[in-house]
């Protein structure tokens, strides 16, 4: 079940205006944003198909990147995130594609982003009402609820090893081409 | 005691002879851990901030930054201070809350989702009507809070609560059909009354599409609530008469699914059909998109350059 909670459906409590474009997607940026340990350098984000046609309408733009400085999905300051990032000198570009290739989903998101010599490439998917998930990890798939408790050790490690064997699975063309470098 | 479908919950009710609310608050405890109390308090807290978020809406005559929507809260209770309208106090408050939240959720305030953003006007507007109207507490709302989440339970799980998954039918016609029980069970009724009161809106929402203008939760979004708010009233209001959908409830849900796995991408928040393509939708999104800010174009194809910074140029 997706939706576990009673707060799963009155909730979050969040910035408007969309609870799959806005806050759905600061939880994946804030995800990255703690795998990483802080604030990254630089990020690279594709946005897919609803996300490509309608973010500036919900600030999904804005939402990633709050959620990439550390924000929560309440935080009225996602409202100038796009200015905080640039005052802390984080660099942020953007791509938009129609349809996602590794996950079959309207809202989905990829993001490359690079902290000291740390590097990951996370791709998440906002399921409605708030509740997103990480399903792509460094060339892999992978089923991280973001409603729910998880081990971040662990899956640091399996990034780490995502990154080999990722690039096995991809040779062998069952996932998208990825060159990150993966420190 | 956990429960998958409205079958599911009914039973539960019955057999322990308890409400859709008690049911749904029992299950959280026993799924999360926590005391009753501290479930209630924090369910509270989400009360709170809706109120905090109807407050901020009713007075506010401000447009939104997008400059399309904005002013109605105001508009609206202008009108019911005539102690004219024809769908009378508690449905015109209803509306009037439903547009305070709604506008602020645009306006990036802070609201609580119900079960998302873009539907987060239907459930304060109707309680807090009942509040003001019916005399109803804060107390017993939080029940009406926990009620309308054992419905929108079922059907996220069943079908979709979010208008790019499932259109418009998924968000607005969901959270009618929350308030629809939430004010069934805290006008006495019975919780299958409620889940009648359920199925009865949630049918008069089927195949309604998700088409914002400008990708913005705002036209038809708002005004889309309001109707939602009122629709609530009325669904609830055959519920505690005692009639029933023809259709089961589940089937009803089951139908939404259907209907919205079929529903073309154009008419799923992509903003590509419907209103947002008509004439004057597209005139505003030329409008609002003319006035924020751009990216430079980058797209770069699946399987090459994907995933590289675009300004180290395209690799492969």
């Amino acid at each position: 079940m997706i939706y576990n909670s009673c707060f799963d459906i009155i909730g979050p409590i969040m910035v408007g205006p969309s609870s799959s474009h806005t806050a759905g997607v600061v939880a994946i940026g804030k995800f990255v944003h703690d795998f990483l340990g802080g604030v990254p350098e630089r990020v690279f984000i594709v946005l897919y198909d609803s996300f490509a046609e309608t973010y500036k309408g919900h600030g999904t733009d804005k939402a990633i990147v709050g959620g990439l400085i550390g924000m929560d999905t309440n935080d009225l300051r996602i409202r100038q995130a796009m200015e905080t990032a640039f005052l802390r000198n984080m660099r942020v570009e953007f791509a938009f594609e129609e349809t996602c290739p590794f996950f079959d989903h309207p809202n989905t998101v990829l993001i490359r982003a690079k902290r000291g010599n740390d590097e990951v490439l996370i791709g998440g998917v906002s399921l409605g009402g708030g509740i997103s998930k990480i399903c792509y990890m460094n060339g892999l798939p992978v089923n991280v609820m973001l409603n729910a408790s998880y081990d971040l050790e662990q899956l640091k490690q399996f990034a780490l090893e995502a990154s080999v064997c990722g690039a096995v699975v991809r040779s062998r063309g069952y996932g998208l081409q990825n060159h990150a470098g993966i420190a | 005691m956990d429960f998958k479908t409205m079958q599911e919950l009914l039973d539960c009710c019955e057999q322990q002879q308890l409400s859709i609310a008690e049911v749904m608050l029992q299950r959280e405890s026993q799924i999360s851990g926590r005391s009753r109390q501290e479930i209630i308090d924090m369910m509270k807290d989400r009360l709170i901030t809706m109120k905090e978020a109807v407050d901020a809406g009713v007075s506010d005559a401000s447009k939104t930054s997008s400059g399309i929507s904005g002013g109605d809260a105001v508009l609206m209770g202008r009108y019911r201070e005539n102690g004219d309208s024809l769908s009378g106090e508690l449905i015109s408050d209803a509306m009037r809350f439903a547009f305070a939240t709604s506008e602020t959720n645009a306006r990036m305030g802070v609201i609580v989702a119900t079960p998302t953003a873009g539907s987060a006007g239907i459930l304060p507007g109707c309680l807090f009507s009942l509040h003001e109207n019916a005399g109803l507490t804060f107390e017993q709302l939080v029940m009406g809070l926990f009620t309308a989440s054992a419905i929108g339970y079922v059907i996220a799980n069943q079908s979709f609560i979010s208008g790019a998954a499932g259109g418009c039918q998924a968000e607005v016609g969901s959270a009618t059909a929350m308030a629809a029980a939430a004010i069934v069970e805290l006008k006495g009724g019975s919780p299958r009354q409620a889940v009648e009161a359920t199925a009865i809106s949630l049918k008069s929402m089927l195949g309604l599409v998700c088409d914002p203008v400008a990708g913005l939760v705002e036209v038809p979004c708002i005004k889309r609530n309001v109707i939602g708010a009122a629709i609530a009233f009325s669904a609830a209001d055959l519920g505690l008469a005692g009639i029933c959908s023809r259709i089961p409830c589940d089937e009803v849900i089951g139908a939404m699914y259907e209907i919205g796995k079929n529903m073309p991408r154009t008419l799923r928040e992509t903003a590509l059909g419907g209103l947002a393509t008509t004439p004057t939708g597209q005139q505003m999104k030329s409008r609002v998109l003319n006035a924020r800010q751009e990216y430079p174009p980058c797209h770069v194809g699946t399987g090459s350059g994907l995933i590289h910074y675009p300004s180290d140029g395209a690799a492969d």
